[in-house]
């Protein structure tokens, strides 16, 4: 499996001196071909400054990016082959909807207008509207049909899920699994709403404060960790010298939620009489990112 | 299943023809609606002149004629091609990078089509002229397309360069204050705004304390209307060569 991008200590800091943000600091990671990224954190975590970095709209201050083995910035090469619709893009005043759709396809190769129309009409876009005039939900759904539609071999999706009802998020769902398999492609998709997408996600990159936090297979992650749940006396035993994530009690109960538990310590919390639930994507995720002392995955504290 | 491939490499002039085809999606935006306005401020200052003659003495009308030759009428669709390049550069290109387009290929493109637009326009506005000058004036001694500012003698070639050339500045200079707003905001264009203020009191300056003023005059004289047209490409490419390297680092926000 080849690589499709590859940064290096990838950092982007905003102004200087004691009131500089570091929007991404230190990133190093690697996306393989053909495969979907969710790219998760919180809201200012620094998820649309990496997207825009490895789409060449912004420059980095610090490290290199590759992306199908080129460095991304002004490379026609590069960007021919990558749709990135910002969750924020703004259209030209007097574009309607299909005229979003009557352009794209003059910057995408593999544009299929067939597919377009047929999402155009799943999602209940009013193609004759004004661009200004779509609601949040809509604007997304343009900017979901023009990036399932356009099958650039690298697409990203900015929180495709903004404002988005529960019909039309499962419906993007479904036709980007679909069309995925059909037309195997890089796509990464950004998103705070973790649950929602975590069946979708091949792999996880989890950013906070700037920072890569969590780097790793879906699958994995999801094993990565277990909530022990038990008398508190009896958690604490357990816990002790093992790694914690979060803790949380109740009267005499209580619940910790531990990284790493293998198979000898699973039988070890179950003969402690202790019970064990699967921690969610999510809820890893949120654990992970308020803990102050997080180890980060790469990186230094900004 | 069949995996997304690489295409065929684009070539630079194909990239660049995308962004004229993106700047011109809506051909209302772009032609549709100047026409639409220029032909209703033709009709409207047709029938002011309509009045005006109607209500001076026989005797004055060979002032009066003289007079509407410096009527600014057709400046709307100058200024109406500078708010379309602002707006280019503003809102489409942000578009076009979202669609994978470099800011060269968007430079050049825009630059095209700027550069296209502004000759069929100045053709549309020749071809006014010559109507104009056939119906003497629209049958009222009047000068819309012909205005003191525009109008030569030098033949339609040189009337088609001197609107050409106009709307070549429009379009560019439009360019560059885009081009500073999209790169830093509001501050970028406050800056802009100085810097050409400062150039401009300067300037006054320099041709007051040196009492030079006459001198200025004479030389806008000596140009003539072809001269001064022909000048206005200087600042329009300054505009657009510094214009292009202020998109070149630029970033599009939300």
């Amino acid at each position: 499996m080849s690589t499709v991008i590859r940064v290096d200590g990838l950092s982007k800091t905003y102004g200087a001196g004691s009131g500089a943000v570091h929007a991404v600091s230190e990133a190093t990671f690697e996306l393989a071909e053909n495969r979907i990224y969710g790219l998760l954190g919180r809201n200012g975590a620094g998820k649309t400054t990496l997207m825009q970095l490895l789409t060449g709209q912004e420059f980095a201050t610090r490290g290199t990016i590759s992306v199908f083995g080129e460095q991304p910035v002004e490379n026609a090469r590069v960007l021919e082959r990558v749709c990135f619709i910002k969750e924020s893009q703004r259209y030209p005043d007097d574009f309607r909807v299909k005229h979003v759709l009557k352009s794209a396809p003059w910057f995408f190769a593999n544009w299929d207008a067939a597919f377009a129309d047929e999402l155009v009409e799943r999602f209940r876009v009013p193609a004759n509207r004004r661009m200004k005039k779509l609601s949040r939900g809509q604007l997304s759904a343009v900017g979901v049909i023009v990036g399932l539609a356009s099958r650039a071999p690298l697409t990203f999706f900015d929180e495709p899920y903004l404002g988005l009802d529960a019909v039309a998020r499962q419906l993007f769902y479904d036709v980007l699994l679909a069309d995925y398999a059909e037309h195997p492609r890089t796509v990464v998709l950004s998103t705070h709403l973790i649950d929602e997408v975590s069946n979708l996600l091949e792999h996880v990159l989890v950013i906070d404060d700037g920072r890569i936090i969590i780097d790793a297979d879906a699958d994995e992650l999801r094993g990565s960790a277990v909530d022990v749940v038990g008398a508190r006396s009896a958690v604490e035993a357990f816990t002790a010298g093992r790694e914690v994530l979060h803790r949380a009690s109740l009267g005499g109960l209580a619940t910790a939620t531990v990284a790493g538990l293998d198979d000898a310590g699973r039988a070890a919390a179950r003969e402690a009489g202790l019970e064990l639930a699967p921690v969610s994507l999510q809820q890893l995720v949120i654990r992970t990112t308020t803990l102050g002392d997080a180890e980060p995955e790469n990186g230094e504290p900004a | 299943m069949t995996a997304v491939t690489a295409s065929t490499p684009s070539s630079p002039f194909g990239r660049a023809w995308r962004t004229v085809r993106l700047l011109t999606t809506n051909p209302w935006t772009v032609i549709g609606w100047p026409l639409v306005i220029l032909g209703a401020i033709f009709v409207m200052t047709w029938t002011i002149w309509w009045l005006i003659f109607a209500s001076v003495d026989p005797a004055d009308l060979t002032e009066t004629a003289d007079g509407i030759r410096f009527n600014g009428a057709v400046s709307y669709i100058f200024v109406y091609m500078l708010v379309i390049s602002v707006q280019a550069v503003n809102l489409a290109f942000p578009l076009a990078l979202g669609f994978g387009s470099t800011r060269r290929a968007f430079s050049l493109g825009s630059g095209l089509a700027f550069v296209l637009l502004s000759a069929a326009y100045a053709v549309v506005l020749t071809i006014g002229a010559w109507l104009e000058e056939l119906t003497d004036g629209w049958g009222l001694h009047g000068a819309f397309f012909r205005t003191f500012y525009l109008a030569t003698d030098a033949g339609w070639l040189a009337q088609w360069w001197i609107y050409f050339c106009w709307f070549v500045f429009f379009f560019f200079t439009g360019t560059i204050f885009a081009a500073m707003y999209v790169r830093w905001k509001a501050l970028g264009l406050t800056a802009a705004f100085v810097a050409l203020g400062v150039l401009v009191v300067a300037t006054i300056a320099v041709l007051t304390l040196t009492a030079t003023w006459h001198l200025f005059w004479e030389a806008l004289a000596e140009l003539g209307t072809i001269g001064i047209a022909s000048a206005a490409l200087v600042p329009a490419v300054l505009a657009a060569v510094v214009g292009y390297l202020v998109l070149r680092r630029a970033t599009p926000r939300g």
